[in-house]
């Protein structure tokens, strides 16, 4: 049993802690929410926990009822024939929504030939009175057992997530707070919450609440208010009882909702401030009529502002005032927004919630931007940098501050596990997000061989100092040697190399120069070479058809881009990475209005300097794609930084501890050549052969070693250490 | 929005980037020139709806629907009569029902629903109602209070960031010219070697970079006002709760002086105590000294503490 403990623990997935707490504190611990970034990953947690429970039921000899399932979007989930073949996830979304709203379904007892889902209607009809039975579902898992039963697995797992022992699904069901609402508000208090892969959270947290508004979605915009006053003109002369209804609830207000929280039944919702809840509704947005001309007049003025020359910047106030100014809109009426839309689409009966997405996200913004005065910035910028002749003006509505999307996590719930490979330096995580750690901890790698070789290449074979830097990103010297890099790299490492550039348009300037010195066709001689594109189904096919080459062992180069699909969450094990090259430092475009307001206010508010928190991230980045490579104890890779500036203290430091470790002084400033002659020596010693019985003691132990003394100290050395 | 147009003289806003929409009380758009034609005299009727306008009404339209053009303006005018205020009412739900009210009327108004009676109705309100609508003009409602607030801070902040930064500039140019002519002056002076003068000012100029650099990472926390408040924080403009406490009484302080009763202060000059005393200086009555007074403090020094402790 405990050698699985320390088997998962060493293969960076640490649920296996709280499932260890969770028998010993059977009424403390009732529940573990796992939340992961992408499918894949959801998958590979579920196939391990899967692994764990089979070593439990096998060493101890008794079946538990342990349940755990992964959730996912309609789109992963759906099994109805014809919603499933859509190909969009907000297709599927709204046609299920069509489908299965509960006015359809009442539609359908006065009209038969109402279309609705048979797979809900059947999960609706039976499934909840039996729960799913003991067992680790994944994606798959429940698709499956949804089809046996004829219960649609959405919602079978949207419910069962309530009893399930484990839950592991995506961050977004949990910080987005449109679909924290749905999913995850009745989660319990007592329940652990642990973040993986959590080095881009703060990121997640700020996309999840911030808004961009376009021209186009005002268009649209607009047709979704000319439906709902149409639709309300209908309704009044064939329903008024409903509007009535309505009405006479918002004038009671939200009481239903402020009972339910005060019992602390549900998660806090950012976008639904308590000071709405212990309020009514005001008088001037009441009526439905009276809320979609006050709709109108937000959207022309949106519309006005959209309407700008120049870019603008301005606060939540500023904005505010200026609303009131230009079309006597108050400050609370919006704060109400969001909560008087949903009411009236509910009213309303639309069937089609995904045509209302536009008017919901502009309602959405009202609520936002009149709730919180701090943390958030709007800029209007009427045409895009790189086009200034093109007039395609949008509002940003940034968020600036990750800690009001996460607050209500860390409010909730009991504990909160923030954990990934590359979160370093730790210190700044507290910082932007705003929360106190009760404990932080730094594993290294316990490893039976150096299995990894990080070098940092700072020049090339004619002393030419390699940067991606500003200037000398033209430079043709630079650029011919990253290719020589590449190209005597391409002769010595065996299968597949995967080389990350700082962007896409770096990447697309090299490879042209690349190709006109002819160094593209050296490097074909010794392997293909492949390039993630910004489209999805492009950058898939390119990295299938690299495995492939991998595969049969011609070897293969994927040429990728820092912060791109490939660097987050594609995993290069073994063969398919040998050597990841990271040609630069990755810093984010740093003309960016947005990123530049929220580098003043993370300098204002969290005392962060702007230099510190560029290099943080571009570290954070260039970790997490180098990291691609070793994916366990047996795999082994290169890592070469190539940048001079690798070298520094400021930027080394700030790698994870695991990579620092292996970075010696000698291999701080390499040339292309030293570093051939060092990674053919690395490859060479790495390629013989390597067996379990090697591992023992070391990363691998045995039960007896376990408990032995000696490691039983060393154990609790390591997990003290901070 | 380039499809935008005058519907009289069909010029549309591709055609001419420069057409300026107008529009009116009846909520109807004219370009600029159509305007300046069919209003020549001052006053005319629209040309869709027939309603009687005056030149001097049109203003430049300002959204894309010209019917919110024509609501924000009933809606400013409506509210320079209904203008009370969330506290002039006894509960909240008195004061959601009067906006509903409000809004009501600019809505018929917008809509021309029943205009006659609904001006009736405003005018009658501005007829009862005279005085409240006289004093809460000047009042902003709290909510634009607040968001004053807000922006006056804002402001702050931002000045005194902008004030810092330029500070911290100046500082640093005047440091770093400061070692410069130091050095100038060494040279100039001093019997050792240039080169050795010139190590020593490259060690000094390093230490001054890296302490500058140390200046800039501690950057000081800047979340409180110089009052202590914080930024941030909105101040809220109610008065002081008032605390409901007994009153204060005095009562006389009674000393044990473990001694006979020294004479008071007006009998002193009466029992010639005085008159051993030094006289007062003229310029010591200046300050409201007596020789009483250190007479009647020597006296009671003298009888105190002159029987037994009583235990």
């Amino acid at each position: 049993m405990h050698t699985a403990l320390v088997r998962l623990w060493l293969n960076s997935d640490p649920f296996i802690m709280p499932r260890y707490v969770s028998q010993a504190f059977p009424l403390e611990v009732t529940k573990l929410i796992y939340c992961s970034r992408t499918v894949p990953e959801i998958e590979k947690v579920v196939e391990e926990l899967r692994k764990l429970m089979e070593f439990y039921v096998k060493e101890t000899g008794e079946a538990n009822n342990f349940m755990a399932l992964s959730l996912s979007s309609r789109k992963n989930l759906c099994i109805h024939p014809e919603v499933s073949s859509l190909r969009f996830g907000k297709e599927v979304d709204g046609k299920c929504h069509s489908l299965t709203a509960s006015y359809v379904r009442a539609q359908r007892h006065s009209n038969p030939n109402q279309p609705v889902c048979r797979f809900y209607e059947e999960f609706d009809a039976v499934g909840r009175q039996v729960p799913l039975p003991p067992g680790i579902y994944n994606l798959d898992d429940l698709k499956e057992f949804g089809r046996r039963k004829g219960w649609c697995p959405y919602y079978l797992a949207r419910y069962s997530i309530l009893h399930a022992n484990i839950v592991v699904y995506s961050y977004h069901y949990l910080l987005d707070p449109k679909i924290a609402d749905l999913v995850s508000k009745e989660l319990a208090k007592k329940s652990v919450v642990v973040f993986d892969e959590a080095h881009n959270i703060d990121n997640v947290c700020i996309d999840s609440m911030s808004v961009n508004i376009t021209r186009r979605m005002l268009d649209r915009c607009q047709t979704n208010v000319d439906t709902l006053q149409n639709t309300i003109q209908k309704i009044k002369e064939t329903d008024a009882a409903k509007l009535r209804e309505e009405y006479r609830r918002l004038v009671e207000g939200l009481k239903e909702a402020n009972v339910a929280r005060e019992t602390d039944i549900y998660l806090a919702n950012p976008v639904l401030p308590d000071e709405i809840l212990q309020e009514a509704v005001p008088g001037s947005i009441r009526t439905a009529e009276h809320f979609v001309g006050f709709l109108r007049r937000f959207l022309e003025y949106l519309k006005a502002r959209l309407r700008v020359q120049h870019v603008v910047q301005e606060s939540a106030p500023q904005f505010l005032k200026d609303i009131f100014d230009k079309v006597c809109i108050d400050r609370k009426p919006l704060r109400f927004c969001a909560e008087r839309l949903q009411s009236l689409l509910r009213t309303l009966e639309i069937a089609d919630i995904a045509d209302f997405s536009a008017v919901t996200l502009i309602s959405n913004f009202a609520t936002l931007v009149s709730t919180y005065s701090q943390g958030f910035t709007i800029i209007i910028e009427p045409f895009e940098d790189r086009t200034p002749t093109i007039a395609n003006p949008v509002l940003h509505f940034s968020c600036m501050d990750p800690s009001i999307a996460i607050k209500p996590v860390f409010q909730r719930f009991q504990s909160v596990v923030i954990t990934s490979g590359t979160l370093s330096p730790l210190d700044i995580y507290p910082r932007i997000l705003d929360f106190r750690p009760v404990t932080m901890a730094s594993f290294t790698m316990t490893l039976a061989r150096t299995c990894l070789c990080p070098l940092i290449v700072g020049r090339g074979n004619d002393q030419v100092a390699l940067s991606s830097k500003f200037e000398t990103r033209e430079d043709f010297a630079v650029i011919r040697n990253y290719g020589n890099l590449l190209l005597e790299m391409s002769a010595v490492v065996p299968d597949g190399i995967v080389a990350f550039f700082t962007s896409y348009v770096y990447m697309e300037n090299i490879v042209a120069s690349w190709y006109e010195q002819g160094i593209l066709e050296n490097i074909q001689r010794n392997k293909l070479i492949f390039i993630e594109t910004q489209d999805a189904a492009e950058t898939s096919m390119a990295l299938e058809k690299y495995q492939e080459a991998c595969e049969n062992g011609r070897g293969a180069i994927l040429l990728s881009v820092a912060r791109g699909k490939v660097s987050e969450g594609i995993d290069f094990v073994h063969h398919f990475g040998r050597a990841v090259i990271m040609f630069g430092v990755p810093y984010v475009y740093t003309q960016s209005r947005i990123l530049k307001a929220r580098l003043e206010y993370l300098r204002d508010q969290f005392q962060i300097r702007e230099n510190d928190f560029l290099t943080f991230d571009a570290m954070r980045h260039a970790a997490q794609c180098v990291g691609r490579a070793i994916r366990g104890k047996t795999d082994y890779g290169l890592m070469i930084f190539a940048d001079k500036r690798y070298a520094r203290a400021d930027k080394r430091g700030k790698l994870p501890r695991w990579i620092q470790e292996h970075i010696s002084d000698g291999s701080l400033n390499l040339t292309v050549d030293e570093a051939v002659q060092l990674s053919k020596h690395f490859l060479r010693q790495m390629a013989q052969p390597f067996r379990q019985e090697d591992q023992l003691g070391l990363s691998l132990l045995t039960l007896e070693q376990l408990q032995s003394e000696e490691m039983l100290q060393k154990i609790s050395q390591i997990a003290h250490q901070t | 929005m380039d499809d935008q147009g005058c519907p009289r003289c069909k010029t549309t806003k591709y055609r001419n980037p420069s057409l300026k929409l107008m529009v009116n009380v009846c909520g109807h758009t004219l370009c600029e020139n159509c305007v300046e034609m069919l209003f020549v005299r001052g006053s005319g009727n629209c040309v869709q709806c027939d309603t009687p306008l005056r030149k001097s009404n049109f203003r430049v339209q300002l959204f894309e629907d010209a019917s919110v053009d024509k609501e924000v303006e009933i809606r400013k005018k409506v509210m320079k009569i209904y203008n009370m205020r969330e506290f002039d009412f006894s509960t909240l739900r008195d004061y959601n029902d009067y906006l509903e009210q409000v809004e009501d009327i600019v809505y018929n108004l917008t809509n021309n629903i029943d205009v006659e009676n609904t001006k009736l109705r405003m005018e009658q309100y501005q007829r009862e109602n005279k005085d409240t609508i006289q004093r809460n003009k000047a009042k902003l409602t709290r909510e634009q209070e607040e968001l004053e607030e807000l922006l006056l801070l804002e402001q702050q902040s931002n000045e005194q960031r902008r004030l810092d930064v330029l500070q911290e500039e100046q500082r640093q140019l005047q440091a770093k010219r400061k070692s410069k002519q130091a050095l100038l002056d060494e040279l100039e002076k001093s019997q050792l070697p240039a080169t050795i003068l010139l190590a020593q000012h490259k060690v000094r100029a390093a230490q001054l970079e890296t302490e500058i650099e140390q200046q800039k990472q501690n950057v000081k926390p800047t979340s409180l006002f110089s009052t202590g408040i914080q930024i941030g924080q909105t101040v809220s403009l109610q008065p002081l709760p008032k605390i409901q406490e007994v009153l204060y009484q005095y009562k006389p302080l009674q000393i044990e002086t473990y001694g006979p009763a020294a004479p008071d202060l007006e009998q002193l000059s009466r029992f010639g105590y005085l008159n051993h005393v030094r006289a007062a200086m003229p310029q010591d009555t200046a300050g409201g000294y007596s020789s009483a007074l250190a007479c009647y403090r020597a006296i009671q020094d003298a009888f105190s503490g002159l029987f037994p402790l009583k235990d």
